[in-house]
């Protein structure tokens, strides 16, 4: 009961500070922006600023092979008008085509900002259309893919794990030692500690709270963004797992501070190190051992799971397990800390 | 109720020591009164046997509980009134009664009659934020009396009250004091001390300087003294007689039966004095 009480009472002053409403706010603020800015499925097409000096059927010929390509192309009357284009639209490439001495001349002009691979790429894909207009040419390439009925995500739904991670899971980290680092500002750590109540009451009642507004911000942009498509049942366990995770790994570390100031250095580095698994997961082909070892890691691809169709119901439940794990063993280890160091 | 034997605590965990070889006993029933300047080791004292300082050296016990080893159900025994006011801010004064009384296993006193009791009734719905100080110390105070404990630790419970809000939480204590409850009680306020405590401990630097009960003191380090003013005509006269002198005896009984006496003391010393001639240092 006694754990019960300091749960509500937590409730009751959580529900009165800026803290809690944080996490919602920016759940809804992810929310809009994601719904209302960011595309559900961006489309690949490159806006190309051309200008073809070419005469009689080279023109023809060219405006219709360019307009098969996946691109917007915007004709032209110069290369200084494609040049005053492009300085205004940074998502463009600009594309002079002349003639010279019975030869076609391609000139690509780009913004600065592509890397090798991308000028390689035109290049290589220029010569390539060339060549599969020759009478004789035959297609040799054949791509294969390992697994054939994968499903794609959405770009939005595929951002939404990395929100559930850092928000709904990590967030907590900080919030629960701001809690506190209050409580012992104001001194009301040391009323408690005269009373019957045990310390794991005090930290679990946190907890609870932490649990509380992540579940609330978590499912509200799930519920927003993903709508019936996501497995509920597999995403509320993967919060609670990942939430408690990421409230008794702040428990811990704010264990061996006595201000919030103090701790902040900790605490950020946690988090700035736990979102380097952000890369791996927007760069498969990046994720060396370092990253792929941060909890962080398997979590983006446990809450993904949880978004698709038939997601991989093992990974979730080993990560749930995982997680829960974790947090009991780092509660334990706050809680021994705690009773040495919460009221000094 | 209480048992200290060599007692030391170091907040830098070294050879520098907020108290060192502190011993004193506290019987049941008894008002002892830690009297001692900002920075002595009252409240690092009261922190070690509340448990909320950590037992370095020495040998504590509390109602029975050694403190190396609290168990919590001491809690159920103990009250703690704080110095510093820690109430939750966002909470009302009731909530705030409400909220901790929930935590003993103890039937405890109720939040409203308590509120009443300090004259903080009419707020007890308004956010504690919003109390002065004063009034956030009574409820800090009065919240330690929630469990109706059979050991009772004060932490300056008079300091920054006025007048008569300090004479309020005086009347409680001696009730209490009445009633049985054994009290520790930390002060520089030597009025308050003089008033509550059955013995008191005179502690600077750390260390105790002495430990008896206020008559005592008074009788060993006041002088035997007593001013008198009276009208002997048109003249008004004042003199000091001393009790040991038996001329000055006998003066001072032909005053008293002249009937013209307008005023008379006896010159006890009051702590203050005596503590600034035990310690060489101001309770300041």
């Amino acid at each position: 009961m006694k754990l019960l009480y300091s749960f509500l009472k937590d409730m009751k002053l959580a529900s009165k500070s800026f803290y809690f409403y944080m996490e919602l706010g920016i759940a809804l603020i992810f929310v809009v922006v994601l719904l209302f800015i960011v595309p559900e499925n961006p489309d690949p097409k490159m806006d190309v600023y051309a200008y073809i000096d070419l005469q009689g059927p080279y023109k023809t010929m060219t405006e219709e092979a360019l307009s098969r390509e996946n691109t917007d192309l915007i004709m032209l009357n110069s290369r200084e008008e494609v040049k005053a284009e492009l300085k205004g639209n940074r998502g463009s490439v600009g594309l002079v085509i002349t003639q010279a001495d019975d030869r076609i001349v391609y000139e690509y002009i780009l913004q600065g900002y592509e890397g090798e691979k991308f000028r390689n790429i035109l290049k290589t894909s220029t010569e390539a259309g060339f060549v599969s207009e020759a009478a004789n040419y035959r297609s040799v390439t054949n791509v294969i893919t390992l697994e054939e009925d994968t499903e794609k995500l959405s770009l939005r739904l595929n951002i939404l794990p990395v929100f559930l991670a850092y928000n709904a899971a990590f967030m907590g980290l900080f919030i629960i030692a701001a809690y506190i680092f209050l409580d012992k500002e104001e001194g009301t750590i040391k009323a408690f500690a005269v009373t019957p109540a045990r310390v794991w009451h005090y930290l679990l009642g946190k907890v609870g709270v932490i649990l509380v507004s992540g579940l609330m911000s978590g499912l509200v942009a799930t519920i927003f963004l993903a709508g019936l498509k996501a497995n509920y049942l597999h995403l509320i366990l993967l919060l609670i797992a990942t939430n408690a995770f990421g409230s008794t790994v702040g428990l811990f570390i704010a264990s061996f501070f006595n201000t919030m100031v103090k701790a902040m250095g900790w605490l950020y580095v946690i988090i700035i190190i736990l979102s380097f698994s952000a890369v791996s997961y927007y760069l498969p082909a990046f994720s060396p051992l370092i990253i792929r070892i941060l909890p962080s890691y398997p979590m983006l691809f446990a809450f993904r799971e949880t978004l698709y169709d038939v997601g991989n119901t093992g990974y979730i439940y080993t990560n749930v397990l995982g997680f829960s794990a974790a947090s009991v063993i780092l509660f334990l280890l706050a809680n021994y800390r705690f009773k040495k160091t919460l009221t000094v | 109720m209480i048992k200290v034997e060599g007692l030391y605590h170091s907040y830098t965990k070294n050879e520098k020591y907020a108290v060192q070889d502190l011993n004193f006993e506290i019987a049941k029933g008894e008002v002892l009164g830690f009297l001692g300047p900002s920075g002595a080791g009252k409240s690092t004292t009261q922190g070690v046997m509340t448990g909320l300082l950590q037992l370095q050296k020495g040998n504590v016990t509390v109602a029975g509980f050694d403190v190396r080893k609290i168990s919590r159900t001491m809690f159920n025994k103990i009250g703690v009134s704080f110095e510093q006011s820690n109430v939750y801010g966002k909470l009302s004064g009731l909530e705030n009664l409400e909220f901790y009384r929930k935590l003993f296993d103890v039937p405890t006193e109720d939040p409203k009659a308590m509120l009443e009791l300090v004259g903080l009734d009419h707020v007890a719905d308004q956010k504690a934020a919003e109390y002065s100080k004063g009034m956030k110390h009574r409820l800090t105070f009065v919240r330690s009396m929630l469990n109706k404990p059979e050991l009772w630790f004060l932490d300056e419970p008079t300091t920054g009250l006025d007048p008569a809000i300090a004479s309020q939480i005086k009347d409680i204590i001696k009730k209490k004091k009445e009633e049985g409850t054994t009290v520790f009680l930390t002060t520089h306020n030597m009025y308050v001390a003089d008033a509550l405590c059955d013995r008191v401990a005179f502690i600077i630097d750390g260390v105790i300087k002495l430990i008896d009960s206020p008559r005592n003191l008074k009788l060993q380090y006041g002088e035997r003294l007593v001013e008198v003013e009276y009208r002997e005509g048109d003249c008004l006269k004042k003199e000091k007689l001393s009790f040991l002198d038996r001329k000055d005896r006998s003066h001072l009984t032909e005053i008293v039966n002249a009937g013209n006496i307008e005023m008379m003391h006896t010159k006890e010393a009051t702590l203050e004095e005596i503590f600034i001639k035990v310690t060489g240092r101001g309770l300041k």
